[in-house]
């Protein structure tokens, strides 16, 4: 019987929510074609995590709990998935796409002799292989692609799937660490955590995004406020992760992270194509614009033409009054 | 120093497209070097500034895309292979970087560079592909580069921060355009790029791509919003409102 593996990719101790949306498509897609779905975790803590596998549908999970596996390493992350790929032997590997997988996804393609497909919007099974859908152009259309092939890699953009519970009587099957870390040639010095706050970008359902016109600290504060007020992620533009005001790890967009919650709201962002293309997909969109005519207003749910710095004050007050509690 | 880089022509994102028959068609036909790419070039002509080396780029592509390479020559890098194909559009990922690797394994090089991706597909693929040919340590969606006596130190963006990475020689690094802007070619440097040597190889893929573009498609239409002005705290409660009672995001 044909199979389908996912890889649960963990942070913070947690498995991603975006990898567990990804196990719940693999699920229904297994349903659909008869196929059986399984799971990989790579992680000091797998066993523990594997519980969680379990609660999404997940019918074997094969874990490797060395500790060389805490942090994202190319090298030995590459050599664990090879193995799990060759033990398992599954027809289609799906991934949550994050920079992790980035790192990894072509070489792993190579290693593995598998067709690959990356940050497609969707995808499903097809005769020899898979159909997908990648928003291409910087996001301005979509190419629907297919890649054929005994097997073949598929990493899905955040927020394209709904994770929902499905619990198994998983089996869990660990597996041997066998990679060599003195044949390393490259090593991590060091990890500066850029993250504003403690909310990943990718994974919560309100983000407040700032771009030029949120021109000093006293802005940067106005944005902070408010998206504490909403427990929203922050997100930036590449014009004010240039210029230093917000760090690389809240850009939005084609060269920064592609985001799909349930509201995003756009203080002082024109909307080039390059960052609509990181958040066209949220299902609310609010932009804040002192330009009436700025592009960002064809792509918002709700447009307000006005100067942010007279905006959002009354605005954080207006919220505050309307929300049950004020999260911290 | 020695350091090989990877470049790619790719369409005009910015310009106008639409889709004919499920086919994609540019309103003009400007083509651009990769932003991405551009920014492995510079980085590399940043790691030379004060350091004896040379910069050979690699292209593959269609007879059109030597203006691309003419482009990065005069940005400063010094020689070029151009790996010919007739049409690109019959190469993925995979065939690509099969075909790079192959031309690349008879040169020696201590930094291969290319950019993290490319702005018409956004795959990301190639560069992790090569490196694996190549049986390279590599770095990916670098946003610094530096060196360090032997060691090749590169800060890549990661999820949540930044990694700084050493890797020994020769490696690979893929760069996002956030290390740098890459600086526009004086006429000086436009004028030199016309002496350099570029060497062109007719090459064949010894396969069918295993993916394939069927067809294009508009993006799934939005519904038109609204846009509103006045006082400040007049928008502030009309924003309020519609969050809270239609769009029901606030809970
Ligand atoms: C290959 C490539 C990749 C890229 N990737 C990304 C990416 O991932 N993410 C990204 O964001 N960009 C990216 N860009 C850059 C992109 O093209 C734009 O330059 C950038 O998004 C502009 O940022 P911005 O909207 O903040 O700035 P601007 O375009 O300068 O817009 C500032 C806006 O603020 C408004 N404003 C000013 N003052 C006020 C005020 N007081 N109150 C209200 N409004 C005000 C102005 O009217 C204006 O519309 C990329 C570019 C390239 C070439």
């Amino acid at each position: 019987m044909s199979k389908i593996l996912t890889y649960l990719a963990v942070q913070d101790g947690k498995i991603k929510r975006a990898s567990l949306e990804v196990l719940s498509h693999c699920r229904a897609l297994a349903q659909e074609h008869g196929w059986t779905v399984e799971s990989v975790l790579l992680h000091p803590d797998a066993r523990s995590l594997a519980t969680t596998a379990q609660q999404y549908g997940a019918e074997t999970v094969y874990y490797m709990d060395h500790p060389q596996l805490q942090a994202h390493l190319n090298a030995p992350f590459l050599a664990a998935l090879h193995a799990v790929i060759t033990h398992a032997n599954p027809h289609v590997v799906a991934f949550a796409s994050s920079e992790a997988v980035k790192d990894m996804l072509g070489a792993l393609a190579v290693r593995t002799q598998a067709a690959v497909l990356s940050d497609v919007a969707s995808f499903h099974i097809i005769a020899g292989g898979v159909e997908a859908k990648r928003p291409v152009m910087a996001s301005k259309l979509i190419a629907r692609t297919q890649a054929q092939g005994a097997r073949v890699l598929v990493s899905v953009r955040a927020g394209a799937y709904t994770a929902e519970e499905a619990p198994t009587e998983a089996a869990l099957v660990p597996l041997p660490f066998t990679f060599d870390v003195d044949t390393l040639k490259q090593q991590v010095r060091e990890v500066v955590q850029d993250a504003l706050g403690t909310l990943d970008l990718s994974e919560t359902q309100v983000v407040v995004a700032a771009g030029r016109g949120v021109k000093d600290e006293a802005g940067k504060a106005l944005v902070t406020q408010l998206a504490d007020t909403l427990g929203a992620a922050i997100g930036a533009s590449r014009a004010v992760v240039e210029s230093g005001l917000f760090p690389a790890s809240a850009q939005v967009g084609q060269t920064g992270k592609v985001v799909s919650p349930d509201l995003y709201i756009a203080v002082g962002i024109s909307g080039a194509i390059q960052h609509v293309a990181g958040m066209q997909n949220s299902r609310v969109i609010v932009a804040i614009n002192k330009d009436g005519d700025a592009p960002i207003f064809n792509y918002a749910t709700y447009g307000l033409v006005g100067d942010l710095y007279a905006v959002l004050p009354p605005l954080i007050n207006e919220i505050k009054q309307v929300l049950p509690t004020t999260p911290e | 120093m020695k350091i090989a880089v990877c470049i790619k022509q790719v369409p005009d994102i910015t310009a106008p497209l639409h889709i004919q028959n499920g086919a994609l068609v540019f309103d003009t036909n400007r083509m651009v070097l990769n932003a991405y790419d551009a920014s492995a070039v510079e980085a590399a002509l940043v790691l030379l500034e004060n350091r004896e080396g040379s910069i050979h780029l690699f292209l593959l592509g269609p007879d059109r895309a030597k203006e691309t390479i003419r482009k990065a020559l005069a940005m400063g890098a010094h020689e070029a292979t151009h790996l010919l194909v007739p049409d690109d559009a019959a190469l993925d990922a995979y065939l690509s970087a099969s075909l790079l690797a192959e031309q690349l394994k008879q040169h020696t090089f201590d930094i291969l560079l290319c950019g993290k991706q490319s702005q018409d597909t956004d795959a990301g693929l190639t560069g992790t592909m090569l490196a694996e040919h190549l049986a390279l340590p590599y770095a990916t969606n670098a946003v610094g580069l530096t060196l360090e006596d032997d060691l090749v130190v590169a800060t890549r963006q990661g999820d949540a921060g930044q990694e700084i990475m050493a890797l020994e020689t020769p490696c690979l690094v893929t760069c996002s355009n956030d290390m740098n802007n890459p600086r526009i070619p004086s006429i000086k440097g436009i004028m030199q790029s016309k002496r350099k040597p570029v060497q062109t190889i007719s090459v064949t893929p010894d396969a069918t791509p295993s993916t394939q573009v069927m067809g294009y498609e508009p993006l799934p239409e939005r519904t038109p919003g609204v846009q509103w002005e006045g006082e400040p705290l007049e928008l502030a409660r009309r924003l309020v409102h519609h969050l809270n009672d239609e769009a029901r995001v606030l809970s």
